[in-house]
């Protein structure tokens, strides 16, 4: 899968939308970004999974706010401000706690590249591949896959 | 022609109203109601379509409307129109429909009064170059015209749309024709071959469906229609009797109508059912001729005029207005709309709602009354906009049920069974969205009933039952659900032959196949690939339905449940949770947050206060009942089930307890707050919210708000209330969240029981051959990188005695576990697997060192060891916590003075909460639960820090450990209490950022003898200091 993407994006630029999670700089491809809002109102849920903030009512919809921060294991720090990034994934609404909101930049696919080995397993399995941007990498991440975690497979 | 693409559509538009019109006068004109009034509808429609045409320099459509209109006029002033003209002017308007197509017609203006005159050279009308619009559609095609200024290209998507508006009319005709053929076969041995109402229905339907078909081109609907519309011609007329034949003909013919309609809809033409078309219509017309005339003996009108007097007389009086059928048939009342268009109709009326909220919210301080006014109405006309819009998406269940007449009907013709099928509670309404998904799993249900329910005729008379078979598909709301029973009355399921399946299969074994209990076997049909049929027929037996179809209902949330009764039927009842449907709903507030509880689930509520001397919750081996009119319902507190809050629950001056209905019993749920009752709009929640088994959706309050409705069934499941003493079993369904999952490492030991290592504490996995051992002393030791790795072998630390097997094979299998700083490699006989399951670890049994517990899987028992006891067996040194010095095992510890202590337990895994608390459970203290730091803050501030401990975890979402530790330290009330950290992450730096944060100790996770005996050493250091 990631081979063919690679070799698509070679030559396309793409639009994503970034932000900060922690000291870290991500983004989703601009399409799949519904809306950006500040500080949402969130309801949580007990006994969820702790990176399930809880439910946001964005204009009469059901929203499930998911903590990047506690996905991936970003641990705890300084948060101020917090925005939400909506994103509809198969109808249902996510919105992704991000700690601040970047631009909306334009990449090309030559300054792509797969993700490193390296990359801690617990964020590893969430990022698609990397931007190699100027004085800073920029983390793709695979919206499938978070929005997974919401249909975990129990069979 | 200066006309411009958007005009043309206008002109489209409007002239197919028109026709709708002209078309439902005609059919009145046909029913002999308000002659009058449909025949001056009919001359106006056609007038204004001739008008409009010319206007449109539509030429060539304006002569043929022309001339229709001309023969039409002859009727001024008559009381009736002659049935087989109302025929010959629908045919026309089908004309008008291909010449506004675009396509090409050739009509014969001879009105059928002249028939025998023979017909007069047809006359061709051009198509209206206009109008032209290539589709996929096989329509005599049309050479476009080099003047046509239509764009080509944007025109076609109009087609598109078109086409599938015709084929969803056309799925409607087919599921009504189908319909109306069952009932007349029904009737046909009773009354005389069906009601002439259905018959006519029956008529007017083919007809139509000949029509369009002919009119998008596609020739072979048309045909099979024509046909079918021939032979029911002697039916109608009321001069034949239905025959046997015939009606199959029919159904058969209806059959390939609708595939030919999937085919179009998927556009995958079926060459094989195209090639059956002739054949069908050569024997639709011998059938027809073969039919056996009525003998009404006095009615001989009937054979010398045949088609004119008697159906314009004998038809139905005037019909009144609620008249179902005639409902139904009113199409120009009802409009097809895009379910999307419906969805986002509903979030904007959501938005609406809010807003109108907030209006009347800032009316409240006004003084202006014209404002108030006018925000009391805004209120009003809201509330009733909000309850109709809900009423949209709703629909009769019957629209697919109505279906399974026909399945059920080819089934028992191919099976050669007899089987009536009965439908109830046609009327209850469903959301559409949750019929379609219900369509296919019921027409799996029912075709098993078919297949393997019913038995033969033969059977049946030899079993003494009544050689026809019943099949009944009831409807109906219960519990807030909607449930849909299909019942048969056929041989039922065999316990034995299902387990003899299965234990051919191997889905269980002998052992557990005898304890099995009824309702169990019963659900291994839904196995996957389970089929009990002898035979595997074309029906069913493949063994994939049922599984699938159990799949599909849960998908949408519901549950299939299987009774039966060997020789006397089975029973599938299927339910089917409301979503999207609007539920009334009580409001209540625990734990800070607002919950809804289902009215259907409510019984009543109580309000208690302690200080009463009587009707007071009382304590029954610690766990809370209450007397409610002499029985003894059984307390759930809200909170504790939630985990928002606990310790407090006896301190509490008053409850207030809503009594709830679960599946077998009642119980009392303790909430905080009773707020108020309201009608809710029911949002499904996602798979992973669903799984926490205690929600059932989710809404949104009149104020915005978000409220969690409480699934009552999974609350009173998870809660224990009323399940059987199988509590292993209970337990394992309320861990089921996914942070319960909790990966092991199987290794093989010298024992036939496998055993597993927490994985996160597995540093590497190694192969050393066995040369590379060298011995320091007696142990055994391999040189690894630049350390040297200790090698223990865990089969003989444990006790199990050193393999056979495994010491002559040249290389050995090693964990390697980092233990404070140092490396240690235990040996193994086999690394197996890894393993991810839910799991609980009992560690109720386990005494000995080095066993953490016992694992109750799906594969069978197995234990876990816990690699930090096993080094500590080898090397008691090594034991030693950061701070050093304290060497603990469980027996050390047991022969301390113990004293219960209240302990908080601030842990984030579910997992590590679960062993934590288990381990200082056995021990005999309280142990209260925090999820994260904010909550354990919160907990502490509500009960006064009224704690002897508090065990902390590290990393943890909202506050982490170390924040969570200097936030206690900073607090005069609670300062004082030890404070201990529990962390998978015990080296050195974190140990002291912890002592720095305010910690006491901090020690490595997983180890409940240094654990204990860490906990005992704080509390005697505390005395002391007292």
């Amino acid at each position: 899968m990631s081979e063919v993407s690679a070799k698509s994006q070679e030559s396309v630029s793409e639009l994503l939308t970034t932000f900060y999670v922690g000291n870290e700089y991500y983004g989703i491809e601009v399409m799949k970004v519904q809306e950006v809002t500040g500080t949402p109102v969130v309801v949580p849920v007990p006994l969820a999974p702790n990176f399930v903030r809880g439910l946001i009512n964005l204009r009469g919809q059901l929203a499930t706010a998911l903590g990047l921060r506690e996905l991936f294991g970003a641990g705890e720090g300084e948060v101020n401000q917090q925005m939400s990034v909506v994103c509809r994934m198969d109808g249902n609404l996510v919105s992704l706690i991000v700690d601040q909101i970047g631009d909306v930049v334009e990449v090309e696919g030559k300054i792509y590249e797969e993700s490193p080995e390296t990359l801690p397993p617990g964020i590893r399995k969430y990022v698609k591949g990397i931007y190699k941007m100027n004085g800073t990498l920029l983390s793709l991440l695979d919206m499938d896959k978070i929005t997974k975690e919401l249909a975990p497979n129990f069979e | 022609m200066s006309f411009s693409k958007e005009d043309l559509e206008e002109f489209k538009i409007e002239a197919n109203e028109i026709l709708e019109i002209a078309e439902k006068s005609l059919f009145k004109i046909e029913s002999g109601v308000d002659f009058k009034g449909a025949f001056d509808s009919v001359f106006r429609a056609l007038h204004n379509l001739k008008g409009a045409a010319g206007m449109m320099e539509l030429t060539a459509l304006q002569h043929h409307v022309h001339e229709i209109e001309t023969l039409f006029m002859r009727f001024k002033g008559a009381t009736a129109i002659p049935k087989s003209h109302v025929d010959f002017f629908l045919k026309g308007i089908d004309g008008v429909r291909i010449l506004l197509g675009g396509g090409e017609i050739s009509f014969d203006y001879t009105p059928p009064g002249s028939e025998h005159e023979a017909m007069v050279e047809p006359a061709v009308i051009a198509t209206e170059p206009q109008l032209l619009a290539p589709g996929p559609i096989t329509a005599p095609a049309p050479i476009p015209a080099p003047e046509s200024n239509v764009n080509v290209a944007t025109a076609a998507p109009v087609v598109d749309s078109a086409l599938d508006e015709f084929v969803a009319e056309g799925m409607e005709m087919i599921e009504r024709i189908s319909k109306a053929l069952g009932a007349i076969e029904k009737d046909a041995s009773s009354k005389e071959g069906g009601s002439k109402e259905t018959l006519n229905d029956l008529y007017r339907d083919v007809h139509s469906l000949k029509g369009a078909s002919y009119l998008f081109g596609f020739v072979s609907i048309g045909d099979i229609s024509h046909a079918m519309e021939s032979s029911l011609e002697p039916l109608r007329e009321g001069t034949h009797l239905p025959s046997v034949e015939l009606m199959n003909l029919l159904f058969k013919s209806i059959r390939f109508v609708e595939v030919e309609m999937d085919g179009i809809k998927t556009g995958r033409v079926s060459e094989e059912n195209r090639a059956s078309a002739p054949a069908l219509i050569r024997d639709l017309s011998i059938a027809c001729k073969n039919l056996k005339p009525i003998n009404h003996g006095v009615d001989v009108k009937v054979n010398s005029k045949p088609s004119e007097k008697q159906n314009v007389i004998s038809m139905v009086p005037a019909q009144n207005a609620n008249d179902p059928s005639e409902k139904e048939r009113d199409s120009a009342s009802s409009i097809r709309v895009p379910v999307a268009l419906l969805d986002n109709l509903m979030t904007l009326m959501g938005e609406m709602v809010l807003v109108r909220n907030q209006v009347l919210q800032f009316s409240n301080h006004s003084e202006d009354l014209d404002f108030l006014n006018l925000s009391k109405r805004l209120n009003v006309v809201t509330s009733e906009i909000q309850g109709e819009m809900m009423k949209t998406r709703m629909q009769p269940i019957g629209n697919i049920l109505n279906k399974y007449n026909r399945v059920v009907r080819d089934l028992s013709q191919e099976l050669k069974k007899n089987i009536t099928l009965t439908l109830n509670g046609s009327e209850t309404e469903l959301d559409k969205s949750l019929l379609e998904s219900i369509k296919d799993p019921l027409t799996h249900i029912v075709r098993n009933s078919c297949d393997h329910g019913i038995e033969t005729p033969e059977i049946r008379a030899a079993a003494g039952k009544a050689e026809n078979g019943n099949i009944s598909i009831r409807a109906f709301h219960e519990g807030g659900q909607v449930v849909i029973e299909v019942s048969d009355d056929g041989k039922g399921l065999n316990r034995e032959a299902l387990l003899a399946k299965a234990i051919e299969k191997g889905l269980v074994n002998q052992a557990q196949a005898s304890a099995m209990s009824e309702k169990e076997v019963f659900n291994l049909i839904f196995a996957p690939g389970f089929s009990t049929a002898a035979v595997v027929t074309n029906v069913s037996g493949r063994g994939v339905g049922m599984d699938v179809v159990r799949t599909n209902i849960e998908k949408i949330g519901g549950t299939v449940e299987l009774s039966s009764v060997t020789g006397r039927g089975t029973t599938t009842k299927i339910k089917i949770p409301l979503t999207l449907a609007i539920i009334p709903a009580l409001i209540v507030r625990s734990g800070g947050e607002t919950f809804a509880i289902p009215q259907v689930k409510l019984e009543e509520l109580v309000r208690v206060e302690q200080s009463a001397s009587e009707n007071r919750i009382e304590y029954l081996h610690g766990a809370p009942v209450f007397r409610l009119r002499g029985n003894i319902l059984p307390l759930v507190d809200l909170n504790k089930i939630l985990g928002v809050s606990k310790g407090e629950f006896k301190n509490r001056e008053s409850f207030n307890i809503a009594v709830l209905s679960a599946d077998q019993c009642s119980f009392g749920l303790i909430v905080d707050e009773i707020q108020d009752t309201g009608d809710i709009v029911v949002k499904p929640l996602n798979r992973l919210l669903r799984s926490l088994q205690v929600y059932s959706g989710a809404t949104i309050l009149g104020d915005g708000s978000i409220a969690l409705i409480l699934d009552i069934q999974g609350i009173s499941k998870v809660a224990h209330v009323g399940t059987s003493k199988n509590t292993g079993k209970t337990q394992r369904v309320d861990q089921k969240s996914t942070s319960d999952f909790q990966e092991y490492l199987l290794v093989g030991l010298n024992s036939p029981t496998k055993h597993a290592l927490v994985l996160g504490y597995v540093n590497r996995l190694e192969e050393f051959k066995r040369t590379a051992i060298e011995l320091s002393g007696k142990m055994r030791m391999i040189r690894y990188g630049k350390s040297i790795l200790p090698i223990l072998n865990v089969s003989e630390l444990l006790g199990y005695g050193s393999s056979q097997a495994a010491s002559t094979k040249e290389t050995l299998s090693v964990v390697v576990i980092q233990k404070g700083g140092v490396f240690y490699g235990l040996e193994v006989d086999e690394i197996i697997d890894t393993l991810s399951t839910d799991a609980d670890v009992d560690s109720e049994l386990t005494r000995q060192s080095g066993f953490f517990g016992n694992l109750n899987t799906k594969d069978g028992l197995i234990v876990a060891i816990d690699p930090f006891e096993i080094i500590a067996l080898a090397y008691p040194d090594s034991a030693a916590t950061v701070k050093g010095g304290v060497v603990g095992s469980i027996q050390a510890v047991s022969k301390k003075v113990k004293r219960p202590l209240r302990i908080l337990l601030v842990e984030d895994t579910v997992f590590f909460r679960k062993a934590v608390t288990i381990i200082l459970q056995k021990e005999g203290h309280e142990v209260t639960i925090a999820v994260d730091g904010k909550e354990a803050v919160e907990i502490l501030n509500r009960t006064a820090g009224a704690f002897d401990l508090i065990i902390s975890d590290i990393e943890m979402p909202r506050m982490n450990g170390f924040e969570f530790a200097q936030a206690v330290r900073a607090n005069q009330s609670f300062s004082l209490i030890p404070l201990l950290a529990l962390s998978s992450r015990a080296d050195k730096k974190y140990a002291e950022q912890g002592m720095k944060a305010g910690f006491n100790r901090y020690l490595e996770k997983l180890k409940p003898g240094l654990l204990i005996e860490t906990i005992s050493d704080l509390m005697d250091e505390g005395r002391m200091a007292a």
